[in-house]
């Protein structure tokens, strides 16, 4: 059966629906159809071929091919044409209409196309509606976490011990409360080495150790803390948990996992800023609107690859434009969690169901952000990067005459070439494409065009076939084009960030290539998807969508906040000087780092308590809505968030706060039955919680422990040895071959880190998912931390090391050995129950058995 | 308590509490003075194992299943569903007519081709005379036992969203697999194995790599394990050469030993002792999971049965024969691979060239290893409670491409079950006429892992793991069971 004949067979039927219907209502019959099937992609959000659906008055002025409805005839008409499929594409593009309706459309418009009555887009208008106008319900806004946080009066307890620091007078009223027993102070070695975990995540060393041990200033614990607290491995330690925040990884993710060979600048850009203490609200800003600030460092470029962190299909992007929201949606959730400990993402489908956060809110929340575009920024000063561009293009336009030429005299060999390969295909592809353009069937236009568009001739197969004088009048010109290449300047550094542009004018990606007829790429050719500052920039319309989807696009948003947790005081666009930008983000950002935002601070400050106190005093750390859990110490949380505020949001200032009280230093080597009956889980802090150390930790552990590891800071990332199954695992991205030696000795936050291919020594210690925004990791203890520990080749390299290093510097007797590897591996000098095992150990077996044990110890890998 | 990362742990702690730390009763420094280390818990040790409290402890299911386990046959790069499963005449007759009135085709690649036949013949096979090409003979034989899903539709036509799609339920990365949802809902029924194992192909991993078997957002012990079907099944289970038994014996004990001494410093500290117990653990896999891999004792009729003879046959043989031993001893949820990255043309199902090549390597591959698991699981009584099942990331297109291959097509895709008391011999759901797309009974991904939690005794909307401040399901907000899978 022909398509042709199928047709009319549907058209018989059609007029013969038609004519038993005399007349056809427009608002029964002809506008549900409109809406309901035309106006997702011909209406108000997007008005394809700009047509626009939802007026008689737009519908008559046509398409931009011209009208689309020629009045009182059908058979004239395009938009008949195309739903009744006699002219192709067939409309709607989501399926075919009803032959019912079809017929109804052309009754209607061979009546005179009326139109007497208002379209809606969508169904269900007046619910959409409401959502869109969404308002917080009353009492909403009493909620805990929605009050701005103030100090309460420090409680007295009358014990002189716990009254001298806030934080021990809170924790200690309510041990007293509880009637909980308190653990004592932890020894000095305990509490030396739990600092150096704590704040630079290695052990300290023997020196150190020797140096700390024999001071005994009343002081010495600050000056300590001071000394860390400067000490560059601060930024490496506290660095690394804010990436895991910023879902950091050095490769896109998905399919291809593309490398990003500039992702590694931003991850030296967070340890800088931590080293240098830049108060938190700032650190905010540069992250989320570096690009927008006054004076625009380069720091504060890269500091914006905090919002492109997200993982990235990066193949035929513009052909699906959903994945941009996706990764829009990835955003929210990381400012919502990360920042406003607000599961904001919750509510993109519908409102929140458990908190009073509209879909609204999630879409002024996307207004702020959605004029984001990725782009790579120069490193270099304007002018270089000018010079680098038009060098590129001077080089790129010497060659194109050349390759002309290349193309004319490869011209005949390739037809032949050509037509050779064509008569490898079965009879029917060959009838397919020899059969000349105008004769061909349907069916055989497809195949030819198959065939025809995905069979090439290399350069190589030409070469092969190619004749004198043609064969070195080719090899000339291709010699030079190779020449000129190697002009080509060094390439510049970039930061890999974002800016604002308009998204639908960027170039294509990878894979992108529209089909014919589908013109999706007909706008990106109008102009720069970057504005240069000569008019004012003007943000791309994001839209509220329905049901979180893209069919059922809402009124255009404006941007702005969580209404409940916003009093109206901020504003929602700064837009700067030079009109390159909407200044959304960096409203979005001063909004989140004002002293009247009532979250911010008390999530930092509750993250940080949460790393140097095992748990946080809202153990959901990144959900304070409410199905988070509810503060163990409210009145202390708040103390802490407007003491971080007025302390100028220091970080560092607020480590020594948390770390001078006498609550931090309690021994985690207690316990008392009551304790255990009523407080088991020590939520109220009657002890230090022991922590297991995060993979990095375990590794970094390890490394300065064997004396290999090289302190050397930033710059591109490192590869370590991966077993072949491991790598064979998958083929995509990238994994440089780098051999197990000093080179790769350095920190684990150098490490490279591959979304499709975690390391695998990193996720057997509970590597948390690095594509979410992740606030505090899991703690798990299985089975395969303990083959690791034990058979992992690279742990055993590292265990002879340690050995060798313990013989070396400790050449003589068994018992200065194992003082050495204790004063090593744990920091302090062995008991004698200790030392006595240890040498009887040592009379039977290596050194290189005893190292491999104590890096097994259950004391190594935890902080305590 | 809504606490976001410790759903299942509270009880863990208690029970620790509880048991002071004395955990296995047996303890390392016992099993260390065994004589033959390597051997201390050989043969029926391996089943079953002592009860630890452990990610893995065994959790009881919220109905009585019909499914204990699950052996899963993922054919990686897109099976054709018109080539295997779900024939179609009209192909035939409207042979090189371009495919009208489906509205607007969606390739992955290049351009649509027009409507193409299906190179290979198909016949009725079994009780309920199931239509199966002439692929697979060797699993046609067991057509009675089967139920063939034709109207399963994905949401992506990208081999990673979708491989990830029939993983996870969504076409994202980072969310736990179906096989860390079943080893989070059941545990294992063996301590010395993994409750969740993967064995890929030879050839490499299957598209999207371990993002597949991750376990998301929950702890990572509920990742799949890759089992090697060559050499030692698990990364460094075995210490490498130049670290003898006797050695490693010392090891352990002065650790036992320095271990228990500081556990009298910290007392009533759960992490400590459950750290101790994970090196016995780990000392048990030693023995536990070289065995499992070890075909030495397999007979020469069952290593046939499997086609281990052929060269062909033989490595995803390998991988059958080994699931097969792997849900002897219990473990929970098996992930076996066929088709793999290297070139993905050639070494996997994706057969944008030329389908008749393509899919007769493969399925020359895969189906006699397939038929023998089936028939060595029947007769060993595994069949009743282990649910087997074949899969793809998607169908294909009914028009060609480039010629002589098939482009991907989620709208479409054919699945089979079998084992667990499923109602073998019967076809479900259908697609039109060209197989373009599902129309009768069709079946999301959702519904499908609905359905597999269900046999294996399970009420996916009950299943939840705290997260972001939702209770996260397999199946998200969806899923609904197939009813006629199962006799009633």
């Amino acid at each position: 059966m022909s398509s042709v004949l199928r047709l009319s067979a549907w058209l018989a039927v059609a007029v013969s629906l038609v004519t038993a219907q005399s007349t056809v209502s427009f608002v029964k019959d002809i506008k549900p159809i409109l809406e309901t099937r035309c106006l997702k992609c011909h209406g108000g959000a997007m008005q394809a071929a700009k047509l626009d659906l939802r007026s008689r008055e737009a519908a008559l002025k046509g398409s931009e091919k011209g009208p689309v409805i020629v009045v009182h005839k059908p058979d004239e008409s395009t938009l008949y044409k195309k739903i009744s499929g006699a002219e192709k594409p067939l409309m709607p593009m989501d399926g075919k209409l009803p032959d019912a309706q079809i017929a109804a459309i052309r009754k209607w418009i061979e009546q005179g196309a009326t139109w007497d009555a208002a379209l809606e887009s969508g169904a269900g208008k007046q619910d959409l509606a409401s959502l869109e106008n969404w308002k917080v319900p009353e009492g909403a806004r009493s909620y805990w976490a929605f009050q701005k946080p103030v100090k309460a009066m420090v409680p007295k307890t009358g014990d002189a011990e716990w009254d001298t620091h806030p934080i021990d007078a809170f924790l200690h009223s309510t041990h007293q409360k509880r009637q909980l027993k308190v653990a004592p102070v932890a020894d000095k070695a305990t509490l030396l080495r739990r600092a150096f975990l704590d704040l630079t995540g290695l052990p300290p060393t023997a020196d150190e150790t020797r140096q700390y041990m024999a001071d005994r200033a009343p002081n010495a614990w600050e000056k300590l803390l001071d000394r860390l607290l400067e000490s560059p491995q601060y930024g490496e330690r506290w660095g690394r948990h804010w990436l895991d925040v910023a879902r950091y990884a050095d490769s896109n993710g998905y399919e291809h996992d593309f490398d990003r060979p500039n992702a590694w600048r931003y991850r030296d850009y967070v340890i800088k800023t931590f080293n240098k203490d830049l108060p938190y609200n700032q650190f905010l800003e540069e992250q989320l609107a570096g690009d927008e600030l006054p004076g625009a460092t380069h720091d504060r470029l890269i500091a914006t690859g905090f919002l492109r962190n997200y993982a990235k299909v990066g193949f035929r992007e513009k052909d699906n434009p959903q994945f941009r929201v996706d990764y829009l949606d990835d955003m929210i959730a990381t400012v919502g969690r990360g920042i406003m400990g607000l599961t904001v993402q919750c509510a993109r489908c519908h409102n929140h169901k458990f908190d009073p956060i509209g879909q609204r809110d999630y879409y002024k929340l996307q207004a702020s952000l959605y004029s984001y575009v990725e782009v790579d920024h120069p490193l270099t000063p304007a002018a270089e990067a000018k010079e680098y561009q038009s060098k590129l293009a001077a080089i790129v336009a010497r060659i194109k005459p050349l390759n002309d030429e290349v193309k004319q005299i490869e011209k005949p060999y390739r037809d032949k070439l050509l037509e050779a390969k064509y008569k490898k295909w079965p009879q029917h592809i060959q009838d397919a494409v020899f059969t000349p353009e105008e004769k061909r069937t349907a069916g055989q236009m497809l195949l030819a065009n198959q065939i025809i568009r995905t069979t090439a001739v290399t350069p190589a197969e030409i070469e092969k076939v190619l004749a004198e004088p043609d064969l070195t009048h080719w090899r000339t010109l291709q010699a030079r084009i190779k020449e000129i290449e190697k002009e080509k300047p060094k390439p510049i550094a970039m930061a890999m960030g974002i800016t604002d542009g308009d998204y639908r004018f960027t170039p294509d990606g990878a894979g992108d290539e529209p089909a014919p007829g589908k013109g999706i790429k007909r706008e990106a050719i109008e102009g720069s998807y970057l504005s240069d500052g000569s008019k004012p920039y003007v943000a791309p319309p994001a839209h509220f969508l329905h049901h979180g989807d893209m069919g059922s696009p809402g009124s255009v948003m404006k941007p702005g906040f969580v209404a409940v947790i916003d009093d109206g005081s901020s504003p929602t666009e700064l837009p700067p000087a030079d009109h390159r930008t909407s200044g959304r983000r960096l409203a979005l950002a001063r909004w989140l780092g004002s002293p009247n935002h009532p979250l911010t601070a008390r999530v930092a400050v509750n993250r940080i308590w949460r790393h140097h106190f095992g748990r946080g005093i809202v153990t959901s750390l990144d959900n304070f809505g409410k199905n988070g859990d509810l503060p163990t110490h409210p009145e202390l949380l708040d103390w802490l968030a407007v003491e971080f505020m007025e302390q100028g949001w220091s970080v560092k200032k607020l480590h020594k706060l948390l770390m001078t009280s006498r609550a931090y230093q309690m021994s985690s080597q207690f316990a008392a039955e009551e304790n255990l009956a009523s407080d088991a889980e020590n939520l109220y802090w009657w002890r230090f919680k022991a922590q297991r150390l995060e993979a990095e930790g375990v590794r970094d552990s390890i490394l300065a422990v064997s004396g290999s590891l090289d302190r050397k800071m930033f710059g591109p990332a490192i590869f370590p040895e991966l077993p072949a199954e491991v790598l064979a695992s998958t083929d995509k991205g990238i994994w440089r071959k780098q051999e197990d030696g000093p080179g790769v000795w350095r920190r684990s936050i150098y490490v490279y880190r591959k979304r499709g291919l975690p390391l695998p020594f990193f996720e057997v210690f509970d590597l948390p998912d690095q594509n979410t925004s992740c606030g505090s990791r899991v703690v798990s203890t299985v089975p395969t931390q303990a083959l690791t520990m034990l058979n992992n080749e690279w742990i055993l390299n590292q265990a002879r090391r340690f050995a060798d290093r313990i013989a070396t510097e400790a050449p003589t007797g068994a018992e200065a050995q194992v003082e050495r590897a204790y004063m090593l591996a744990l920091s302090r000098v062995p008991s004698a129950d200790e030392k006595r095992v240890g040498v009887e150990f040592l009379g039977k077996n290596t050194l290189n058995d005893f190292a491999h044990v104590l890096l097994n110890l259950n004391e190594f890998i935890y902080l305590r | 308590m809504a606490s976001e990362q410790r759903p299942r742990f509270a009880d863990r702690r208690r029970f620790l509490f509880e048991a002071g730390g004395g955990l296995s009763g047996l303890g390392l420094a016992s099993l260390l003075g065994q004589d033959n280390l390597l051997a201390a818990t050989s043969g029926e040790g391996c089943v079953g194992g002592p009860v630890v409290a452990s990610p893995f402890s065994q959790k009881k299911p919220h109905f009585a299943p019909r499914a204990k386990r699950v052996i899963s046959l993922f054919m990686s790069g897109g099976v054709s569903h018109m080539d295997t499963f779900d024939p179609k005449p009209a192909l035939t007759k409207y042979a090189g007519q371009p495919m009208d009135g489906k509205g607007d085709i969606v390739v992955r690649q290049g351009h649509p081709g027009p409507l193409m036949p299906s190179p290979f013949s198909f016949k009725q096979y079994g009780d309920g005379g199931l239509w199966i090409s002439e692929l697979f003979p060797h699993v046609a034989k067991h057509a009675s036992k089967m139920a063939v899903i034709r109207s399963v539709v994905g949401r992506s036509n990208d081999h990673v969203m979708a491989h990830y799609e029939l993983a996870s339920g969504t076409i994202r990365m980072g969310w736990p697999s179906v096989g860390s949802w079943v080893s989070y809902g059941l545990g294992s029924e063996n301590q010395n194995l993994p409750a969740f194992v993967v064995i890929y192909d030879a050839r490499g991993g299957p598209f999207g790599g371990p993002a597949n078997w991750s376990a998301g957002y929950m702890p990572a012990a509920y990742q799949g394990t890759i089992f090697r079907s060559k050499g030692d099944p698990i990364a460094d289970l075995k210490a490498p050469e130049g670290v003898s038994d006797g050695q490693m014996r010392a090891r352990l004990g002065l650790l036992d030993k320095l271990n228990a001494m500081d556990l009298e410093k910290n007392p009533a500290n759960s992490e400590l002792s459950a750290r101790i117990s994970a090196y016995e653990l780990a000392f048990r896999m030693q023995s536990c999971a070289p065995q499992t891999v070890d075909l030495g004792n397999e007979t020469a009729a069952t290593k046939t049965l499997y086609g281990l003879d052929d060269p062909i046959t033989a490595p995803f043989g390998r991988q059958c024969l080994i699931a097969r031993r792997l849900a002897e001893r219990g473990v929970r949820f098996i992930q076996l691979y066929h088709g793999g990255i290297g070139n993905q043309n050639t070494d996997t199902w994706d057969a944008h060239g030329n389908v008749k090549e393509n899919h007769t390597m493969h399925a020359a591959e895969s189906d006699l290893p397939i038929a023998g698991l089936l028939t060595d699981l029947k007769e060993r009584g595994l069949l009743e409670d282990t649910l087997v099942i074949w899969q793809s990331e998607f169908g294909r297109m009914p028009i060609s491409q480039r010629g002589l291959g098939r482009d991907h097509n989620p709208g479409a895709m054919s699945i089979w079950m079998a084992g667990a008391g499923i109602h073998g011999g019967q076809a479900i759901g259908a697609t039109d006429e060209f197989g373009y797309k599902a129309e009768q009974q069709v079946l999301t991904v959702h519904d499908l892992h609905a359905t597999i939690l269900h046999l294996l005794g399970m009420d996916h909307t009950k299943l939840t793991f705290a997260f972001q401040g939702r209770k996260m399901r397999l199946t998200d907000v969806y899923g609904e069971l197939i009813p006629q899978l199962v006799k009633a």
